[in-house]
């Protein structure tokens, strides 16, 4: 049995060698129930991050391995177990995209990358002129430049997380009316906005 | 301090903090609640990091060994934390200090730097355990019962590094009960002691390391929020600074070799030159130059300061990436802390103070801060107290190498700890039966500038065409921020086989052979080692779970209940029997590992049960008063040194 090294024989097939499953798939695993359940709030995309955090610490207190270094095997793996579920589902609760994701899912909407409706053209005209503005701002190391612009895009993306906290307002309501594809779009639009953030952060913190 | 230290063999074991650093290491504990430094083997403090190998086995560590480095270096190690986790082929090794490298022969060997001190060959992390177990004998000495120890490193330490400190601790005959961040600690050592809430800034500078955490206190919890640093920038870097300058005084051209000998004089000049800067303005050295004559170097503090300001950018950049991603301003920052002894330098502090437009708090000795927080926590682990606690973050983004040499991050960096995530995986390629997957650690985007982690190579997939195969690769980061990777095969659904290959560091094989080459009966004693503490563990579970049988037995059934009972009573029988003889000992630990395993299997799900209603006392608000009072319940430290107290004044009227 020859086991397959793919970065090295895919070589200039073109092929990618590790097909990473969809990421909201492999997230969806990755904390085991639904992060709102885990933390007992109504799902919604709105939430009180203050509120948020104070759960996390009880249940930090209740569950952090701290807590069961003298105990037997059994209660120290399932106490570490259950802290992951806790710390992941937090890591997802206040990411806004990934909160969204798991609204979505909850609404029974797809949410892998793939799955996503096409990006209005407009949008990705200005998302990427922005982003050469952006990476030439970066060039030329010009750091209030790259500050200001990166205002400008948030400014953009409280629009939008307004915008998604008010379609899931309503679609949670209604669960009996068709879940608007507007939601999935906005969601799209989020993605996009995060990536110029990370770019921008990388500039800002060389 | 006690006049009568009657040896009480009852004696509750101590906890100790272990700041294992890269010039100084210190062990300290509690005494009614206030943590204090041991005096080393040195009769202080601070024993220097230093360990010298003499002919016919001797092993000499701190002061002692100092003395030898000058004059055979080859055999004297110092800051050897530097080496720690560090591959024989790394570039960067070779720089970090003059000594005799062992080229490696396999790819096996290259996994960790290979000294050769003169008469054997010793890896970083035998070099470190040496430094432990002085500072363990020392702890023996005047606490007679020592407990786990709580060993602290860098915030910045990739996961080889921790893996190297924490097998050094295994080593030395430490029950490591966690590694812990050196901030965090600084910060617990400040936090408890000053009762202080708001945002805290950790600038710690030690040696050969820097560290930057920004902390959020509240009430008795310290969240970390970011963390970063610089694993190559410390206070050895403003000595070479000084040395390059020195050198030339001394004789020597600018691109001239020097030996070793001469390398250690002029770094030790260097050092005294720094120190006597913090108090004076200007300092004057003799040097012996080349064919005997003295030279006199002079050294004001302006001129150190402005060599030393690229080194100071360098910190800054790594402090306000760690705002940045806190997500905090200079100005909304409620403390500074300072941490290591090269924050004794004037043109640190200044700098410090300018970044964040305030002074920093000094009231704590940089140099034990690190110290007494590790021993608070020791003390805390030890009595599971909830007063407080520590959530901690990965340092270091976790990612899978990529088609194209590329990074996929699957934890990113400041990620809260205990941390997991789990990646599905296809096959490429029709009838694919192995994967080869590449761990890394780092920010930088292509997997050759990270770290190099492990290779997991998955076999034995089943033949089907490309893309069908699912396979699922879960990462776990623990408590001590050690990685933890399992695989399996989706649409069989059976684990597969997972051969871990970490890329550094030593082997179990290897940690074992060492154990037992450091025992004087080998073998023999390490068993004798391994029933003693499957004992100790067993004794443990015993009570634990009679503890816990007495809260939450409502969650067994009638037919698990038994199997718990009988469980238990198995394992206190295989506790009570047996002979005790040499190779009796072998196999009555491995029956006691048996019964401990089936207790374990028997208790699982009820222990997932506990959970659930930790959780739900944890989310209704009640929870916290529960648990405190079920540790109250079993004896807590402070009871134990009481009755310690009690039995020592008797023993001293007696």
């Amino acid at each position: 049995m020859a086991a397959v090294t793919p970065s090295r024989s895919a070589e200039g097939s073109g092929t990618p060698p590790l097909d990473r499953g969809s990421r909201s798939e492999a997230r969806r695993s990755a904390g085991g129930g639904d992060p709102f359940d885990l933390f007992q709030i109504p799902p919604a995309f709105e939430l009180d991050l203050e509120e948020l955090g104070r759960r996390h610490r009880e249940l930090s207190r209740a569950l952090h391995p701290d807590r069961y270094v003298g105990r037997p095997a059994a209660e120290r793996r399932e106490a570490l177990g259950r802290a992951i579920e806790v710390n992941e589902a937090w890591r997802v609760l206040r990411d806004p995209a990934r909160r969204a994701e798991v609204l979505l899912q909850r609404l029974g909407v797809p949410t892998g990358e793939e799955s996503n409706p096409p990006a209005r053209p407009e949008f990705l005209m200005e998302m990427m002129e922005r982003r050469e503005s952006l990476r030439a701002l970066g060039r030329a190391g010009d750091l209030a430049g790259v500050e200001a612009l990166s205002e400008e895009v948030r400014g953009q993306e409280r629009e939008l997380l307004r915008e998604l906290g008010e379609g899931f307002r309503r679609a949670l309501e209604t669960p009996e009316a068709p879940v608007p594809a507007t939601l999935s779009l906005r969601l799209g639009e989020l993605r996009y906005l995060r990536r110029f953030f990370d770019e921008a952060d990388a500039f800002l913190s060389d | 301090m006690t006049l009568f230290d009657i040896f009480d063999p009852k004696a509750p074991p101590k906890p100790i903090g272990i700041d294992l650093g890269t010039t100084h290491s210190i062990v300290a504990s509690l005494r009614d609640g206030r943590p204090y430094a041991l005096t080393t083997c040195d009769g202080t403090g601070l024993l220097p990091s230093v360990v010298y190998y003499g002919r016919g086995g001797n092993v000499v560590v701190g002061e002692v060994a100092k003395a030898h480095a000058l004059r055979e270096p080859e055999s004297t190690i110092v800051s050897v934390k530097r080496f720690m986790g560090r591959g024989a082929d790394d570039p960067q090794t070779r720089a970090l200090g003059a000594y005799k490298f062992v080229e490696p022969r396999t790819e096996e060997e290259a996994r960790t730097v290979r000294f050769d001190v003169g008469d054997r060959v010793v890896t970083p992390v035998e070099v470190s355990a040496e430094i432990l177990r002085s500072l363990k004998q020392s702890a023996v000495d005047q606490l007679t019962n020592v407990g786990g120890a709580v060993i602290t490193v860098p915030a910045y330490f990739d996961d080889a590094q921790r893996q190297a400190t924490r097998d050094a601790g295994r080593l030395a005959g430490l029950e490591v009960l966690r590694l812990l961040n050196e901030p965090t600690a600084a910060a617990l050592a400040y936090g408890l002691d000053k009762r202080r809430n708001g945002v805290f800034v950790v600038f710690d500078l030690g040696g050969g390391t820097f560290d930057v955490t920004i902390l959020l206190l509240d009430d008795g919890v310290f969240q970390v929020k970011s963390t970063g640093g610089d694993s190559a920038l410390g206070g050895d870097d403003i000595d070479r600074l000084i040395a390059e300058r020195m050198l030339p005084v001394m004789g020597f051209g600018a691109d001239e070799s020097v030996s070793p000998e001469i390398v250690n004089l002029v770094l030790d000049a260097a050092r005294q030159a720094k120190h006597a800067l913090t108090d004076r303005t200007e300092v004057e050295v003799q040097l012996p130059a080349r064919g005997g004559d003295q030279r006199v170097f002079r050294l004001s503090r302006a001129e150190l300061d402005e060599w030393m300001q690229p080194l100071m950018e360098r910190a800054g950049r790594v402090c306000r990436r760690a705002l940045r991603d806190a997500g905090v301003g200079p100005g909304e920052v409620d403390g500074v802390i300072l941490v290591g002894g090269s924050t004794r330098v004037p043109r640190v502090r200044s700098y410090v103070a300018e970044l964040f437009g305030r002074e920093a708090l000094g009231d704590i000795d940089p140099e034990r801060v690190v110290a007494y927080g590790a021993a608070i926590q020791a003390e805390l682990l030890s009595k599971e107290s909830d007063e407080v606690l520590l959530l901690d973050v990965l340092p270091l983004s976790l990612g899978i190498e990529t088609m194209g040499g590329g990074v996929d991050k699957i934890l990113p960096r400041n990620t809260t700890i205990p941390a997991g995530a789990k990646s599905t995986f296809t096959t490429y390629a029709d009838n694919q039966t192995g994967f080869e997957i590449h761990v890394v650690q780092g920010e930088r985007e292509l997997a050759q500038d990270c770290r190099s982690l492990a290779k997991f190579s998955l076999r034995g997939i089943p033949p089907m065409p490309a893309g069908l195969a699912r396979l699922e690769v879960e990462f776990h980061v623990d408590e001590n921020n050690l990685l933890h990777v399992t695989a399996r095969e989706l649409t069989t659904g059976k684990v597969q086989s997972v051969e871990v290959k970490p890329s550094y560091g030593l082997s179990d094989d290897e940690i074992e052979d060492m154990l037992i080459d450091a025992l004087e009966h080998g073998e023999e004693d390490l068993e004798a080692r391994r029933l003693a503490d499957a004992r100790v563990e067993a004794e443990r579970v015993l009570l634990a779970t009679t503890k816990s049988l007495e809260v939450d037995a409502d969650l067994l059934d009638a037919d698990e209940r038994r199997n718990v009972d009988a469980a238990m009573d198995a394992l206190r029988r295989a506790l009570g029997q047996g002979p005790e003889g040499a190779s009796g000992a072998a196999r009555k630990a491995s029956v006691v590992q048996a019964r401990l395993d089936a207790l374990d299997d028997a208790t699982h799900a009820w222990a997932g049960r506990r959970m659930d209603r930790a959780i739900q006392r944890a989310l209704a608000g009640k929870g916290v008063g529960d648990v405190a009072d079920e540790v109250s319940g079993a004896a807590g430290v402070d009871a134990h040194v009481a009755a310690h107290r009690r039995a020592k004044d008797q023993g001293a009227r007696s």
